[in-house]
């Protein structure tokens, strides 16, 4: 959640965004220009006012209907001018706007994806998620909205004052002074408003938390009769959320009246002063009535732009977030050369590999080490599980064999070629990982079959179905491959899951498979056909298994034994026993736990 | 709601449509009538003194401006007069605004409050059994954004209000300055409200399609994200990165197109009021040359024209949110409406002396299945036993503890329990955002020492210890992040704290490693030694803490009995039990001449046999 914000200024900011969004840039010369025409139709109307009544109508021995129908004429023509180029600008700005979002939400989805691991754990998630999703739509509601006020808005006023002050320096001059202050009381209001909305979002999400906390604990509070705790809890919630919005409601209620009281100010000061001056300063009455008209019009935008300054300011905010993501360091770097495995099974070497997770706050201090001095070689073709107490550090050693992080020190070889030197492109296509708690997308089983080669047949699938053994599993199924797994997987049971998870890894035919297994109970049944499907996926591959049964490391061919991040055993399940170190303790303490008949023969 | 058909828009439809509108505004209004009014007279003060504005101008006109320009002189006092009020309407105006968005504001939410209490009140009271027919987001959505939608219509009424009065006013006054003038004012108004309430009907069109395209994109971000790990173990970055792309590609697509008729709608409602002013000028023109109007009432009736569009459009506004808003209103209906159903637990009765838990002939089926979930339980658990029911997946194994604590009500049958309280764990731990204390004692008192003392029977008085903060460490979404097993053994050990005289446990224990495992059952076999235990048990360690097991299979009980003797008289239990040693088996080659080591099922079939 904390990104380094601070980096980047207000100006630094939306200069980096112009430079990462080229789009928004092109031709916004001829939109400006386009907006300033649009804008200048809003004088049309003031200024015919007073040519209609300067020449036509007041000082006249006739009124000249003749000639404030051709001003009429005029103004007619001035206005569809003008509105086709607002309408024109308008869309110009919206449209591209749009593209430049799209391409910067697209660029910021494939760097997040790039991420490290590291960078993508669960309290995270939901502001990278944000980041791709609400900050980018700050940005698109600056642009429909506040970016056509600044632009509309900005140059309407530009226009007005420059009218003005053709029309009479010293009137267009008192019109500025008298409103002037109007500024700073505006951001004044602005500022305890924008706080007290903030305060108000605050409140609202807390009380949206209770109400789902209502709903999602619903059984939960019923078996703990807690109905009535959780009912006070929430409805008080509900009120502070209440006074929050009325407080945010009434600052707001005294934005747009300042700017009234202001308008009525600067006309009466603007009608003492050309009293004052009177004709003989050159003033005329169509002149005076028009300024009139051009003050309410001057200051109208005004209350509106205080509501853009705070969508500005949300929208910067928002850039800078997203750029701050931007400048976040992808996951292990590509090779600038690679080099190609070799065809083949692959083996793995391990050489005096030491590895810390780096911690945030400050990348020089680095936490005690995970993995020690770790080294060991696995020959092609040979199925090995890891084996250690939870925080031995065999999770993180699947990791870096994977290459989803690098070493702190030491080097990992793969088929004898390391592995920063391997594409990421090829490392995926010839070593596969299947996660603890596999994740599925909400598709059918076939659609997260496929994930792990797009593009091969329903025969393909169907061989790996026979390969794996899982065919009397399926057509159990309601629809067989066409089943959905609903979201993450949920209407699978966690076996289910795996299985469909060891089907991807089959399909994927990879020549390693680092597997690390699940920890959660499953059903007997799913249980033995998970561990078939896993004998046959793990035949003629360099297979790792990060075990948690141990009846899974029984089975391996080697087993590996960590304690606080060191190698301290190594060798075949039945001679690590017979030594009765570390992985016999750990043997014999499973055994005890998972045996039925032990306790009950114990407690007979 | 009587509508006879939806065939068509028609007149019948329209009206319908009118009156429910009219009815969802009374309803909410009705929940706080003193404050909707003091807004609606904010914006009578605010309707009255526009017109009033209207009428300083024209009087500065005449009186001052040209007078001075014209003649070449007027008196201080007009000048002073004229000023003050201009101001003086402008202030007392401005405090109309003030007045009424504050009240409005208030009603608004003081109305949000109230009906969001409702929702709530009724979330709570309705059973278990109610809320697991329903989607939680949905019923989220019924307390959060419904209730916005439905009160978003509230702040802008008093203003609309004030702007009708306002328009019938101003007309009238602009048809008493000159006939023809005002009627071309009064022309035009319901032409921009109705071009108001078609731009932002159809512009909406387009904002929903973005939306929900928005929605999606989201959904898929966050999918994406979550399975990141397996979009890097395939090396699917860019392929996913182009697929999330397509959606937003259509986000954009929906926006460019609302954005072009945005454009359209936005400069006609610039265009048309100027144009009409600009024939207000000309015909004004002639009004004055044959001595209808004076220079003054021309300016002061463009001037009230000018005054109105904005107001207008917020009329046009108002009328396009109707909708939206009845639709929330109805969601919102629909959940309070629905009449509360019984709570299960009003029907449990005592349970005879002997027994801890009785279930006599229950049957349970779930809304909208065929089959029973549970047909015709009858099992009865000594008080202080601890019962495990085991069975496959889909055996009704959750459902019968569901049933059991009073969560589901049985469809025939009864459940009788030993008098006292009882607790539930469920598989998934819920925590409240709070502190560990706050989720532990759920709202009643406890003494810590009490709340230590679960903590240590459910193997968490270590780990709790160890917090930031103890007992009184945050927990849930804002709070520190705590393991499956933590949060479990949290929700054993909130179980405990009532001393329950029946504890449901519904695979609980699952989620912990098989020797805490084993501690926590050991700790709740000495402690709670009177407490009656029904557990559903997966894994043979835990089947193996119980006095007795039922077996459950398809909703109904296959046996009950000694772990021992159903593996004996039960091949069905039998090979789902030996399933999972199966999965042992492979060991054997490993484990045979170890000593030590023992407990494969084939000893534990013989030791039955031998007993």
């Amino acid at each position: 959640m904390t990104e380094p914000m601070g980096r980047f200024t207000a100006v630094d900011a939306i200069g980096r965004g112009l430079q990462e969004a080229p789009v928004l840039r092109q031709g916004i010369g001829v939109t400006w220009l386009l907006a300033g025409v649009g804008a200048g139709g809003r004088v049309v109307v003031p200024v015919m006012i007073q040519q209609a009544i300067d020449r036509g109508i007041v000082g006249q021995d006739e009124v000249r209907v003749d000639l404030v129908g051709w001003f009429g004429l005029i103004a007619v023509a001035a206005l569809v001018v003008a509105g086709i180029a607002q309408r024109t600008a308008i869309v110009r700005l919206g449209a591209r706007s749009e593209r430049a979002l799209y391409d910067l939400r697209s660029r910021l989805i494939g760097h997040i994806h790039r991420l490290s691991l590291a960078d993508h754990n669960d309290e995270r998630r939901g502001a990278l998620v944000a980041r791709v999703t609400s900050d980018i739509e700050t940005l698109t509601q600056f642009f429909q909205w506040g970016g056509l006020a600044w632009l509309l808005n900005g140059t309407l006023m530009l226009i007005i004052a420059a009218v003005m002050l053709a029309y009479n320096w010293a009137l267009a001059l008192t019109v500025f002074v008298v409103a002037l202050p109007l500024a700073f009381v505006l951001h004044a209001v602005q500022r305890h408003l924008s706080r007290a909305y903030d305060r108000a979002r605050a409140r609202n999400s807390e009380m949206l938390s209770a109400v789902s906390e209502i709903v999602t604990g619903a059984e939960t509070i019923r078996a703990y009769d807690a109905g009535e705790y959780v009912r006070g809890e929430t409805n008080t919630t509900v009120k502070r959320r209440a006074d929050a919005q009325i407080r945010a409601n009434i600052i707001g209620a005294f934005l747009f009246p300042s700017g009234e009281v202001f308008s009525v100010l600067t006309v009466s000061a603007v009608v003492v002063m050309g009293v004052w001056l009177g004709p003989a300063s050159g003033l005329t009455a169509g002149a005076m009535v028009g300024f009139v008209f051009l003050t309410y019009r001057f200051l109208e935008p005004v209350a509106e732009f205080t509501e853009v300054l705070d969508q500005t300011q949300t929208a910067v905010a928002g850039l800078r977030r997203v750029l701050a993501v931007l400048d976040m360091p992808t996951g292990p770097p590509q090779p600038a050369e690679t080099q190609s495995l070799p065809s083949g099974p692959l083996d793995i070497e391990v050489r005096r590999v030491t590895f810390s997770y780096r911690s945030r706050a400050d990348r020089a201090l680095t936490d005690t080490p995970v993995l020690r001095d770790v080294s060991f070689r696995i020959p092609a073709g040979q199925q090995v599980a890891l084996v250690g107490a939870t925080g031995s550090g065999k999770t993180t050693l699947g990791r870096l064999i994977a290459r989803f992080a690098d070493p702190t020190d030491g080097e990992i070889h793969l088929g004898g070629v390391p592995l920063r030197s391997v594409s990421n492109a090829e490392l995926r296509g010839r070593l596969v990982v299947v996660a603890q708690e596999p994740f599925l997308f909400d598709d059918t089983i076939a659609a997260n079959v496929v994930f792990s080669r797009p593009g091969a047949r329903a025969a393909d699938v169907a061989r790996v179905v026979d390969d794996l053994d899982v065919r009397d599993w399926l057509d159990a199924l309601p629809d067989g491959l066409a089943t959905r797994v609903g979201e993450r997987g949920d209407q699978l049971s966690a076996g289910e899951r795996q299985l469909v998870a060891l089907l991807r890894a089959g399909l994927a035919d990879p020549d390693v498979l680092v597997l690390d297994e699940a920890t959660s109970s499953v059903d007997a049944l799913t249980e033995v056909r998970i561990s078939r499907a896993l004998t046959r996926l793990a035949e003629g591959r360099t297979s790792i298994a990060i075990a948690h049964r141990l009846s899974t490391a029984a089975r391996a061919d080697r087993v590996l034994v960590l304690e606080d991040g060191r190698l301290v055993e190594d060798g075949p399940h039945a001679d690590l026993l017979m030594a009765g170190g570390t992985y016999s303790r750990l043997y014999a303490a499973w055994m005890a736990a998972t045996s039925a008949s032990g306790v009950s023969v114990s407690g007979a | 709601m009587s509508d006879p058909s939806p065939d068509a828009e028609t007149g019948a439809h329209r009206l319908g449509r009118v009156r429910r509108a009219i009815d969802l505004v009374g309803s909410m209004v009705r929940l706080h009538p003193r404050l909707f009014a003091v807004a609606v007279l904010g914006a009578f003060v605010f309707a009255v003194c526009t017109v009033a504005a209207s009428f300083a101008v024209r009087w500065v006109i005449d009186h001052v401006i040209l007078p001075r320009f014209e003649d070449g002189a007027v008196a201080t006092a007009a000048v002073v007069g004229g000023a003050l009020l201009v101001i003086g309407i402008g202030v007392v105006r401005a405090a109309g605004v003030v007045i009424r968005r504050s009240f409005a504001g208030m009603t608004q939410w003081r109305v949000a409050e109230t009906v969001t209490r409702d929702v709530v009140d009724r979330l709570v009271r309705q059973p278990a059994s109610w809320h697991q027919r329903r989607a939680d987001g949905d019923l989220v959505a019924r307390a959060g954004v419904d209730v916005d939608a439905a009160i978003s219509v509230l702040a802008p009424i008093p203003f609309t209000t004030g702007t009708i009065l306002l328009l019938f006013i101003s007309s009238g006054w602009m048809l008493y300055i000159d006939l023809v003038l005002g009627g071309v004012a009064v022309v035009v108004f319901p032409l921009l409200i109705v071009l108001n309430v078609v731009y932002q009907r159809r512009v909406d069109r387009h904002f929903d399609a973005a939306q929900d395209h928005l929605g999606s994109f989201s959904a898929g971000v966050h999918e994406s994200f979550e399975g990141v790990q397996l979009v890097k173990a395939y090396g699917a970055e860019q392929r996913e990165t182009d697929r999330l792309a397509a959606i937003a590609g259509e986000v954009r697509d929906a926006r460019v197109r609302a954005v072009r008729l945005r454009a359209t709608f936005e400069t006609l409602l610039e265009v048309v009021p100027s144009l009409t002013n600009v024939g207000i000028v000309v015909l004004g023109a002639y009004r004055v040359r044959s001595g209808d109007v004076t220079v003054g009432e021309l300016s002061s009736v463009v001037f009230m024209f000018t005054l109105l569009v904005f107001p207008l459009r917020l009329i046009g506004y108002t009328l396009s949110e109707l909708p939206r808003s009845v639709a929330g209103w109805n969601r919102i209906r629909s959940v309070l409406d629905d009449p509360l159903e019984p709570d299960p637990v009003a029907s449990i009765g005592p349970a005879s002396e002997r027994y801890g838990i009785e279930v006599d002939g229950v049957s349970f089926r779930h809304a909208g299945e065929a089959a029973d979930a549970l047909h015709d339980v009858r099992l009865a658990v000594d008080r202080g036993e601890v019962l495990a029911v085991v069975g496959p997946t889909g055996a009704g194994k959750t459902t019968l503890i569901e049933v059991v604590g009073g969560l589901l009500p049985p469809r025939a049958g009864a459940v009788r329990l030993a008098p006292g309280s009882r607790s539930i764990v469920f598989q998934e731990a819920f925590l409240f955002a709070g502190t560990v204390g706050d989720n532990l004692s759920v709202g009643r008192a406890h003494d810590e020492s009490v709340l230590w003392e679960a903590l240590r029977m459910a193997a968490g008085d270590d780990f709790v210890a160890a917090l930031p903060h103890g007992l009184d460490t945050m927990v849930g979404e804002r709070g520190v992040s705590l393991s499956g097993g933590q949060r479990q053994r949290l929700a054993l050990a909130r179980a405990l704290v009532r001393r329950p005289t029946v504890l449901l446990l519904d695979d609980t224990t699952s989620a912990l490693d098989p020797t805490t495992e084993a501690i926590v059952l050991g700790n709740l076999r000495t402690v709670a030694s009177a407490t009656t235990v029904l557990m559903v048990a997966s894994r043979p360690s835990t089947i193996a803490l119980a006095d007795r097991v039922a077996f459950l299979v398809g909703g109904r009980l296959v046996a009950v009995g000694a772990h021992r003797d159903l593996l004996g008289a039960e091949p069905a239990y039998r090979s789902l039990v030996e399933a999972f040693e199966d999965d042992r088996a492979g060991d054997r080659s490993g484990v045979s001449g170890v000593s030590g080591v023992s407990g494969v099922l084939g000893a534990a079939t013989i030791g039955s046999d031998g007993s």
